[in-house]
Formats: structure tokens, C-alpha cells, sequence
């Protein structure tokens, strides 16, 4: 298929640029692709300079053709799919994404626009037929002969018996990744490393999943491979933009743990107890927040045993709940899939903003689809029980100033730093979590927080590299000084202004690793609370697999 | 503790289902991202307490329909005036949602968005007699043509009562079910729900009278409780 006539119209979506299909020999030397500029700018801008791309190519008549050359080729191993096959016209239905009530965002971006190429970072999603699902910027639609080529690099080294991984250009890096039938893209010009890259990438994967489940996705598109996934997805586009967002600011993705919102030990013992007394059977989890923040959260025993809430899927949980904001006068019930916890599984999540000003927010997990009155009944219990102990405007009015200041550390120089601790006795070690102060000037513009998070990224990535992991860098950058240093005890990432000196930075260090020692029954969860919700466990909650019946209702795609 | 009488919102996915309770509920319009599962609302209307369930019109939430469905008093099943697909989306994917709702159960079928019409300054008009001539002329510009008319909606509303098998005689008439409103104006949207609220206060006196659960909830929990730790195990 690689080798089709590139000239051919029919063919626009997946006919290579000539540039690329010179680069075959390349490819069997070793998974990295390396290429030059140009082939690098054939990729962002296939409009503009595609050799193959006929004139109309983006048109809604195009569409179909160009899905049916890309489902064959897609499969080349799998030559009886029957492309006829695929059914509703993409016009069909008030499906699509995007009607008068969306307000403007960066989905009406001009694709063509020298602005769109020169954005920090770009995702695309796309299916294994070549079918646009996602992309950060701009009408996804309207770049379907970009993920075209996208899809036409992943299958060419794929027929080579190879995976595409990456592609370095000067100043940029593309990412690929493969999740059964989803192809996920980064074109990044930020200084994370690839393996941070295919992290994001990830995460957006198994936000995806959160809302479909992967046992779905799989069934919808072993049916139908040309399948529209945006069908499904339509109204989720908010939720994934939110995420990359999220995944830029804050480094609870990067860390992999979650940050706890400070607060005296005792009134957060007193929380969770609270929570571990108003229980349903079949409640998995009871989680607290305030402002995106873990107050504290409970897990059933038995679960836990075999299995623990990962922060990645807290994260992508608090995510999605934050994204919809339609919601915070009533309660809601819906399903939603914990995919490092199971991918397959559906739990049903009772999620209600405790105050008028939604910044404490309650979510209680169960496996029971049928008990939302028995578990909105707990979050009255929870909510009278924190009326009466005040906590609750202790928590409202607490988060005036949501976390802590670097200055309350008391050493001069130190401007910002990330803390997670790893010396955690076992029966905490459920929950990773880590400490940053708020960000404070000089990091109060997005373009500065934008630079110490690639800083920090690069940092990481130095510590983290698989080929040779350091234990202590002392990194002097332009406008600052940084020192990472990973112990057995702890991860610690700060970052001081650009006159420290290096014994000057490491005397600091101790002072702020005591300070810490002194805060942490504040900064952390110390003992994560637990209960027994069934009295029969291991059944009920048993791989989160609540009911794998539930997906049938995709039988009738 | 338990609502008296429980009113579901149902309807393909941007026709403005949560807009339309907004609107009613917090008196204003804002623009929502789309629903994610269902969301509860209670509403005290006299001495009893209505739930209204809005539900998300996406596809892969369809599998909590029944349950946001189970016992409701009303249905009301949403479409968008500007897409003829709404409508016919409400018979093929919605209508099979309701039969888990109480026997007695109202069904109103309500077309959202006629602010986007051309008609809707006409409507408006017959309204408030006294608008002035230039508004009228000033909305038909910018207006589309409207896609979906109020006899389809009457003509959808005859045929769930067929489904149903239910008599036209023993239920309200069809031109007093079919509503369309704007969730962006407002028009009609109050009308809208206390209508259906009126309608449903009868229902749920008959509802306390028969008892507390009907026999048709116990063995549907039970059922469902049976298969469930059967796919666990």
C-alpha cells in the first residue's frame, strides 16, 4: 500500500508524500525514525505542500472514498473487511460535535495558519482507518488528510514488521503511539523527553477509556473498522483539552502522585472517619476534594488487597468531573471506567458538590448501578455529619488560600520546589502523593510557568533516563538554578534563584527537607482510611468488574 | 429519603436537555458541555418533591436509561426543531428507554431551539400582540428555516401511545403534550415544566395510595441483583 501511485486523487489520504516514502531504508535499521526538517514540515503542513493532495480534499463528499481507501489499506493483514460496509453518512444525526450551543474554542482554529504550526504542542487522535477523533487545535475534520499521513507513517513501517516511535526534527518531537485501535500523535516543541511524551499520550488514552471502557472501543471497532469514534466522544473534546491543560501545570502527572490539600492531621482523620462510617454495600471508594485537591479518600479493604486507586486515575476522574460544570446544582450518577484499575469495567460514580461555591466535592464509587438513593443517602449522612462539625466551612473557607507559599518554609533563594516522598511505610503506599508550594513571581505568567515546567520535565527526565539515571543534577538554566536529587526516601525537584550558589543550594535543602519532616502530618495523607462496605468482600468488588453485561448495549452498532 | 414523583429528561445529545433544566432551575442560560451520565435535580412543588433525572443523550450511557427511567411519572423526550434526526432518534433509541416508567406514566415531547427559527419570531408575535415591527423583521434575517414542525411531534406523540397501547381517550391530548421552547430565551421553558408538574401531582397521589413499591420494581431489583453476582463470581 506504501507503494500506491501517489499521483492517484482516490487515494489522498494515504498516499505518502514522495519524501517519506524514500525513507524505507531507514526503517528497518531500528525503531527510531530520524528525519530531516523537511520531511517534519511535510507532516505539520500537508495542505499547503502535499504533493498528492487533489484540490478538494476536505470536502464532506470526499469523505467517504477516503475512509474506504484507508479501511483497506488499514488492514491489509485482514483483506475480507468489508469496506462497503461502514453506514451512516457523517451527516446523519445531532451527533455531531460542536452544534450552537458549543462556544467558540480552539476547534474553529484556522489549520492553515502559520499560528496553528507554531503551537507548543499538538495531540491528534486518530483511528486505525485513519479517521480523525481528536486534535488539540483546530477542526479535527478539517486535518483528516494530515492524520491521513499520520496513519500512512504507522502502517508503512507497521508492513516492515516495525513500530513508528518518534521522528526528531530541530525543534520539534513526534511521538507515536499505539493502543489497539487507536493511534495517538504528539508533535511537541516543549524539552519533555519522548518517554514523558508517550505518557501524555497515554493519559489521554485512558481518559478516553474512562468514558468508553477499552473492552468497547475493541468490540466497536473489531465490527466496524472505519467506525466514527467521534460519535461517542462528541461533548468530550472539553474533557481532553482540559487534560492537557492539566497535564502542562500540574505535576502530579509527571510525579505520578496526587497533592493533598494541607491540613491539620486531626481534621483530616475526622473526615475520613466520617466517610468510613456512611457506607452502602458494593461502595468502593469515598473520595473528598476541594478545588481539585485530595482531602482525603477511603477504599474498600478487599479491594485494595488486590488492587490500589492508582493517581492516574484519580487524576483523570477529578478531570472529567472538573470539566463538567453543568452540574453543579444537581447530583450525578453515571458510569465510568478506573482504567488502571480495570479497563474493561464500569463503575457507577455518585459525584455532588457539598457547598453553593462548588470547591468541596464528594464522589463516592460503587459497583451496584442500582443504588444511586442508597449511596446519594451516604452523602447526606457525610453532609450533615461536616454541618455540625463545621468542617465544612473550615474547608470552603480554607481554601481562600488554597495551599501554601514557599516563604512559610523560611530559607531565602529556594522559589519553588516538588516533593514526593517514597520512605512510606507499606499500608500507605496506596496512595503516592507529593507537595509543591503555589507558584509564586517570577512564575506567575503561563509563558514562565510553561518554562520552569519544561525545566522540571528535563530534570526528570535526566533522573529518569533509562540509559543512564542519575541521582543528583545541579542544573544551572538562564534564568535559575535547579537541583533534583532521588533518594530511597524521597524525589525532590527545586528550583532557586540564578545566584545560589551550590553549597549555598544543598544548605537549603536540609533546611527544607526538616521543614518538610516538621509539615508532614499536614502535607499528606498519613495513614489512608479503609472499610469493609460488603459483608461478603472480594465479591462484589472483585477486579472492579461490576458488570461486564453493561457493555452489550453497543450490540446494536 | 425517597422523591415522590421522579420526571426524566430524554433525548439525542445536543438538543438541550440540560440547558432546557438550567434554565428552569437557576434562571439563566449557559452553555454546557455535554452531559456526562445523569444527573438529579429535586424540586419542591407543593407538599411533594419532584426528581427531574437529566440524562445524557450519548449512546454509551443508554445502559443507565432504564434505570434513571424506573417508575418516572413523566418522560419528557427532547428534540431540536433544526434537525429532523432528533426527532426520529427519540423513536428509535429513546422511546424502547421508557418501559421501565411508572404504567401511568405522561409522556411530553418538547421541541427545544425555536429561538434559531424563522417562525420564532412569529411565535413570539402571536405572544405579546404589541411587538414592534422592526424586532419581527430584524429575527426572520438571520433565522433558519425550521425542520421539524409541531404536527411531527403530534404525529410522534399518537404513535408512543400506540406503543404503549394506551387509549387517546384516557390520556392528555396530543396538543397539549407537544411543547417547543427556547432554553436560551426562555420561551415557554416554565410553561413547560409546570404543565408536567401539574399533571404529575395525580400520579403521584395514585402512586402513594397503591402502596409503596409497585410489584413490578420488586422483581425487576431482584432480577437485577440475581445477574449481577452472577457475572462476578
Amino acid at each position: 500500500m506504501a507503494t500506491g501511485e501517489p499521483g492517484s486523487p482516490t487515494r489522498e489520504g494515504m498516499a505518502l508524500p514522495q519524501e517519506q516514502a524514500g525513507l524505507c531504508p531507514t526503517d528497518t535499521g531500528g525503531d527510531e525514525l530520524s528525519t530531516g526538517p523537511e520531511e517534519q514540515e511535510e507532516l505539520l503542513a500537508p495542505q499547503s505542500n502535499g504533493p498528492v493532495r487533489p484540490a478538494d480534499g476536505q470536502g464532506d463528499a470526499q469523505e467517504e472514498p477516503s475512509d474506504k481507501e484507508l479501511s483497506d489499506s488499514a488492514s491489509t493483514d485482514n483483506a475480507l473487511e468489508d469496506s462497503s460496509e461502514f453506514g451512516r453518512p457523517l451527516g446523519v444525526g445531532a451527533c455531531e460535535p460542536g452544534g450552537p450551543l458549543a462556544p467558540p474554542t480552539h476547534r474553529d482554529e484556522d489549520v492553515t495558519a502559520a499560528s496553528w504550526r507554531a503551537r507548543r504542542k499538538h495531540i491528534f487522535v486518530l483511528s486505525e482507518a485513519g479517521k480523525p477523533i481528536y486534535s488539540r487545535y483546530g477542526n479535527e475534520e478539517a486535518l483528516s488528510s494530515t492524520m491521513g499521513v499520520m496513519m500512512a507513517l504507522v502502517s508503512f513501517i507497521q508492513s516492515g514488521d516495525n513500530a513508528i516511535r518518534s521522528i526528531y526534527s530541530d525543534d520539534r518531537k513526534l511521538v507515536f503511539v499505539q493502543q489497539g485501535p487507536l493511534v495517538l500523535v504528539s508533535v511537541s516543541r516543549t524539552l519533555q523527553s519522548e518517554q514523558q511524551l508517550r505518557q501524555e499520550l497515554l493519559y489521554v488514552y485512558y481518559q478516553i477509556l474512562s468514558m468508553l471502557t477499552q473492552v468497547s472501543i475493541t468490540r466497536i471497532f473489531e465490527r466496524k473498522k472505519n467506525y466514527d469514534l467521534r460519535r461517542l466522544l462528541a461533548g468530550s473534546e472539553k474533557i481532553l483539552d482540559r487534560l492537557l491543560n492539566l497535564v502542562e501545570s500540574d505535576p502530579g502527572f509527571l510525579l505520578g502522585a496526587v497533592r493533598c490539600l494541607p491540613l491539620p492531621a486531626s481534621l483530616r482523620d475526622a473526615l475520613g472517619t466520617l466517610l468510613q462510617k456512611a457506607i452502602t454495600p458494593n461502595l468502593v471508594f469515598s473520595i473528598l476534594v476541594a478545588r481539585s485537591q485530595l482531602v482525603t479518600a477511603v477504599q474498600e479493604r478487599a479491594v485494595i488487597e488486590e488492587c490500589r486507586l492508582e493517581p492516574t486515575d484519580l487524576h483523570l476522574l477529578l478531570n472529567l468531573i472538573g470539566a463538567s460544570s453543568a452540574f453543579q446544582a444537581g447530583e450525578i450518577w453515571t458510569p465510568i471506567c478506573l482504567p488502571r484499575f480495570n479497563p474493561d469495567g464500569y463503575f457507577y460514580a455518585y459525584i455532588s458538590y457539598l457547598d453553593a461555591e462548588c470547591t468541596v466535592c464528594l464522589v463516592l464509587l460503587s459497583t451496584d448501578k442500582e443504588s444511586f438513593y442508597a449511596v446519594s443517602d451516604c452523602k447526606k449522612r457525610v453532609e450533615e455529619a461536616m454541618r455540625t462539625q463545621g468542617s465544612l466551612q473550615v474547608l470552603s473557607g480554607g481554601l481562600q488560600s488554597p495551599s501554601y507559599g514557599v516563604g512559610q518554609v523560611g530559607v531565602p533563594d529556594l522559589r519553588h520546589f516538588l516533593y514526593k516522598p517514597l520512605d512510606i511505610p507499606e499500608n500507605y503506599r496506596q496512595l503516592p502523593q507529593f507537595t509543591s508550594p503555589e507558584l509564586e513571581g517570577p512564575y506567575c505568567s503561563e509563558e514562565e510557568q510553561h518554562r520552569l515546567f519544561d525545566l522540571y520535565h528535563y530534570l526528570h527526565s535526566r533522573i529518569h533516563s533509562t540509559s543512564r539515571p542519575l541521582r543528583l543534577i545541579y542544573h544551572v538554566a538562564e534564568k535559575e538554578t535547579l537541583l533534583a536529587w532521588v533518594t530511597s526516601k524521597f524525589e525532590l525537584y527545586t528550583c532557586f534563584s540564578p545566584l545560589v550558589t551550590k553549597a549555598g543550594a544543598i544548605n537549603v535543602l536540609t533546611k527544607l527537607l526538616r521543614w518538610i519532616k516538621k509539615e508532614e502530618d499536614r502535607l499528606f495523607i498519613r495513614y489512608p482510611p479503609k472499610y469493609s462496605t460488603t459483608p461478603n468482600p472480594g465479591k462484589g468488588a472483585k477486579g472492579g468488574r461490576p458488570d461486564g453485561a453493561e457493555n452489550g448495549f453497543f450490540a446494536g452498532l | 429519603m425517597k422523591p415522590d414523583g421522579k420526571v426524566v429528561l430524554l433525548g439525542d445529545m445536543n438538543v438541550g436537555k440540560t440547558s432546557l433544566l438550567h434554565r428552569y432551575t437557576e434562571r439563566r442560560f449557559q452553555d454546557t458541555i455535554s452531559t456526562v451520565g445523569g444527573a438529579f435535580y429535586l424540586k419542591q412543588w407543593g407538599p411533594y418533591n419532584i426528581s427531574i433525572w437529566d440524562t445524557a443523550g450519548r449512546e454509551q450511557f443508554h445502559g443507565l436509561g432504564s434505570m434513571y427511567c424506573r417508575g418516572a411519572a413523566a418522560v419528557i423526550l427532547t428534540y431540536d426543531v433544526n434537525n429532523l434526526q432528533s426527532l426520529i432518534e427519540l423513536e428509535d433509541r429513546f422511546l424502547a428507554l421508557t418501559d421501565t416508567a411508572s404504567t401511568d406514566c405522561i409522556f411530553a415531547i418538547v421541541g427545544n431551539k425555536v429561538d434559531l427559527t424563522n417562525e420564532y419570531a412569529l411565535l413570539l408575535e402571536t405572544e405579546e400582540e404589541n411587538r414592534s415591527e422592526k424586532l419581527v423583521t430584524s429575527c426572520i434575517s438571520t433565522k433558519v428555516q425550521k425542520q421539524v414542525h409541531l404536527d411531527d411531534a403530534v404525529a410522534l406523540y399518537k404513535k408512543i401511545l400506540k406503543y404503549k397501547m394506551l387509549d387517546e381517550k384516557d390520556v392528555p391530548a396530543a396538543e397539549k403534550m407537544c411543547f417547543e421552547t427556547s432554553a436560551k430565551t426562555g420561551y415557554k421553558v416554565d410553561y413547560l415544566f409546570e404543565t408536567i408538574f401539574d399533571m404529575v401531582v395525580p400520579i403521584i397521589l395514585r402512586q402513594q395510595a397503591e402502596g409503596p413499591l409497585q410489584t413490578v420494581d420488586l422483581t425487576n431489583c431482584k432480577s437485577a441483583k440475581r445477574t449481577k453476582s452472577g457475572c462476578c463470581a
